[in-house]
């Protein structure tokens, strides 16, 4: 795992001590300056993914070859010309329920993730624009983040019963946090600067400093924040559902996987058709709105990371 | 601030967190729409006479004021005494004892390897910054992180107990086999394995973006020039200089881990059929086992606060610098 030395570009004439010459090369080997930025090839990736699904969703109806609640062909059927990726075990088109699942799984994670953005947005200019009730609600907002995170998000999904607007309702309420963290320290920052001091010392109100001087620059990072967040919020909403928490009458990827793991889908070679592509979705969907989110943050605050 | 001031602090806002898990396990059957004797006796009222309904509301002392409810739900709390499950008729706290060690086997079997393949990967990594086999291990990094972990585990079966018979797909041990000692650990040992690869895998990710990170700032630093500068090898100065001060960092991503591995284990331990504290769980969703259910959750949170407070005492001693 050392670097290979590279050959020294000049003969060696005096008995010059390894040492040195180590010492000349190997900094620069360790310090190296930062390598091609793929920021933008990773954004583009991302809205690749995301917006292919998002047309999925929104055209389902004209892509997928069956309804996918109607009993379309004979249960437990391998693909074929008519049923590409099979049937389940009452005879559903499986690509029709993954077509169609594409609609409820990224509604859950936008829905929900917008809902934890406003939240963690509102709640994070308040705890850093007054930091003495700040410092009060950042202490509730710790509490939250320490809350053993799936227990709570199932208990809560069993409680309230199964419907899609209680997947969005409790994923919201456990995902706003770490936004509300990140959104106050831009605002303790933001309004710290000489151009908010000026402004106040011209007897500028509150209201209109958060609306001329904060906001703006605040809001870009929340939409980074959001996109991030839609991601996290679709791999909970697959697993809420794979444990069978999830809407009984709206099926997601993740409830066509319930079902595949209930039916024993995984100890027959149906596996390949019936298990592997909803993960594949759910894989593919988490990823294109975690490296959008990724190169938003980026472009929009390259140092904020680092804090 | 002093290190006793910074523990009280700490240990107040542990203490809030528990007093929130608490109330919440109350509160939640008390809210829910319907009787909450439904949710906190297992039985539907419509299917009891008035005067067995009386009964049975006494006996869970609804009838009592809310808040003399409330302090005797922590009275019970704080004894461990948990009830008794609805669907197995047993004792919740026995249950929990039964189902925690196959818990803590896999879970901590994987935060184990896990860490040591994520901080290995991650220095080599920032070591090869920007060439091949960094692009790619961080891609596929970043592609695992956003896997479905109980998707991995069913492609793990299907692949490993089914198409090659070579691992059990289900469970802990061979049901009803007399084994002699050394059978029966590597019967242990074949079920715990698909569970703990799955979780390793997972958990892989998360370690090796932070030292990877951590690796990265450290090798900026002014004493690693330094240590380049008076001569040593490079395999020198990454064991003894960047490796040391990267780790810090990484130490605590480690230990809150630990609390957060019980939760994933819930998916993971309902698709191997494994008996631990995480298909209890699941078991106690299923049937609507309320009791089960709240103190599973409290076990949680407990395992998050007990990896919080590893994390606070063990930074210290890391960092030699933090101690004041």
């Amino acid at each position: 795992m050392t670097p290979k030395p590279p050959s020294p570009s000049h003969p060696k004439t005096t008995g010059i001590p390894t040492v040195s010459f180590r010492a000349r090369l190997a900094p620069r080997e360790l310090t190296r300056p930062a390598p091609r930025d793929y920021t933008r090839l990773i954004g583009i990736v991302g809205a690749v993914i995301v917006g292919s699904l998002v047309l999925v969703a929104i055209f389902a109806p004209l892509i997928a070859p069956y309804d996918p609640t109607i009993r379309a062909g004979a249960p437990f059927s391998p693909p074929s010309a008519a049923h590409l990726l099979g049937t389940n075990d009452v005879g559903q088109d499986i690509l029709s329920e993954l077509i169609f699942g594409t609609r409820v799984s990224l509604m859950v994670g936008v829905v929900a993730a917008s809902a934890a953005m406003l939240v963690g947005t509102a709640i994070g200019l308040v705890g850093g624009y007054f930091p003495r009730v700040g410092s009060i609600i950042m202490r509730g907002v710790d509490v939250v983040l320490v809350l053993p995170f799936l227990p709570l998000l199932i208990v809560l999904s069993a409680y309230l019963g199964r419907s899609v607007l209680n997947t969005i309702l409790v994923i919201a309420f456990l995902i706003w946090a770490p936004t509300a963290r990140v959104i106050r320290s831009q605002v303790l920052s933001l309004s710290r600067r000489d151009y908010v001091t000026a402004a106040r010392s011209m007897n500028a109100r509150d209201g209109y400093i958060i609306r001329r001087h904060v906001l703006p620059r605040t809001f870009l990072l929340a939409i980074g924040e959001f996109v991030a967040a839609t991601s996290a919020a679709i791999l909970l909403e697959s697993s809420l559902s794979f444990l069978g928490l999830g809407d009984p009458l709206q099926k997601s990827w993740g409830s066509v996987l319930y079902w595949a793991q209930a039916r024993g889908a995984f100890l027959t070679p149906a596996w390949q058709w019936w298990v592997v592509p909803p993960g594949l979705l759910i894989m593919l969907a988490a990823l294109g709105f975690a490296l959008l989110g990724y190169a938003l943050e980026q472009k929009i605050n390259p140092r904020l990371r680092r804090a | 601030m002093g290190p006793w001031r910074f523990l009280i602090s700490r240990g107040g806002q542990y203490a809030i967190v528990l007093a929130v898990a608490i109330s919440l396990n109350f509160v939640l059957p008390r809210l829910m729409p319907g009787s909450p004797l439904a949710l906190l006796a297992g039985v539907e009222p419509s299917e009891l006479t008035p005067e067995e309904r009386e009964e049975l509301i006494s006996e869970a002392g609804l009838d009592q004021p809310m808040i003399v409810q409330y302090f005797r739900y922590w009275g019970n709390v704080l004894t461990f005494n948990f009830g008794t499950s609805f669907r197995m008729n047993e004792a919740i706290g026995d249950l929990i004892l039964e189902r925690l060690p196959w818990t803590l086997l896999i879970t901590m079997t994987a935060l184990l390897l896990s860490s040591l393949i994520g901080i290995a990967l991650g220095v080599l990594a920032a070591w090869r910054r920007g060439r091949a086999s960094d692009v790619v291990s961080l891609n596929t990094m970043i592609a695992l992180d956003s896997t479905p972990s109980f998707w991995l585990g069913m492609l793990f079966v299907a692949l490993f107990s089914v198409t090659l018979g070579w691992l059990p797909s289900y469970g802990a041990v061979t049901p009803g086999a007399q084994l002699a000692p050394w059978d029966a650990f590597v019967d242990i040992a074949a079920h715990a394995a698909l569970p703990i690869l799955t979780l390793t895998i997972l958990s892989i990710p998360g370690i090796f973006l932070t030292m990877r990170y951590s690796t990265l700032s450290v090798m900026g630093e002014d004493f690693i020039r330094t240590a380049q500068a008076k001569g040593l090898t490079n395999t020198q100065v990454l064991s003894r200089h960047v490796v040391r001060n990267a780790i810090v960092p990484v130490s605590t991503v480690i230990a809150l881990r630990l609390g957060f591995a019980f939760g994933g284990s819930v998916v993971i331990e309902t698709v191997f059929s494994y008996p631990g504290l995480g298909r209890l769980v699941f078991e106690a969703v299923s049937s609507r086992d309320y009791p089960v259910m709240q103190a599973t959750f409290l076990v949680f949170t407990i395992a998050v606060l007990v990896a919080n407070i590893l994390a606070d005492l063990l930074y210290p001693r890391l960092d030699p610098r933090t101690r004041t």
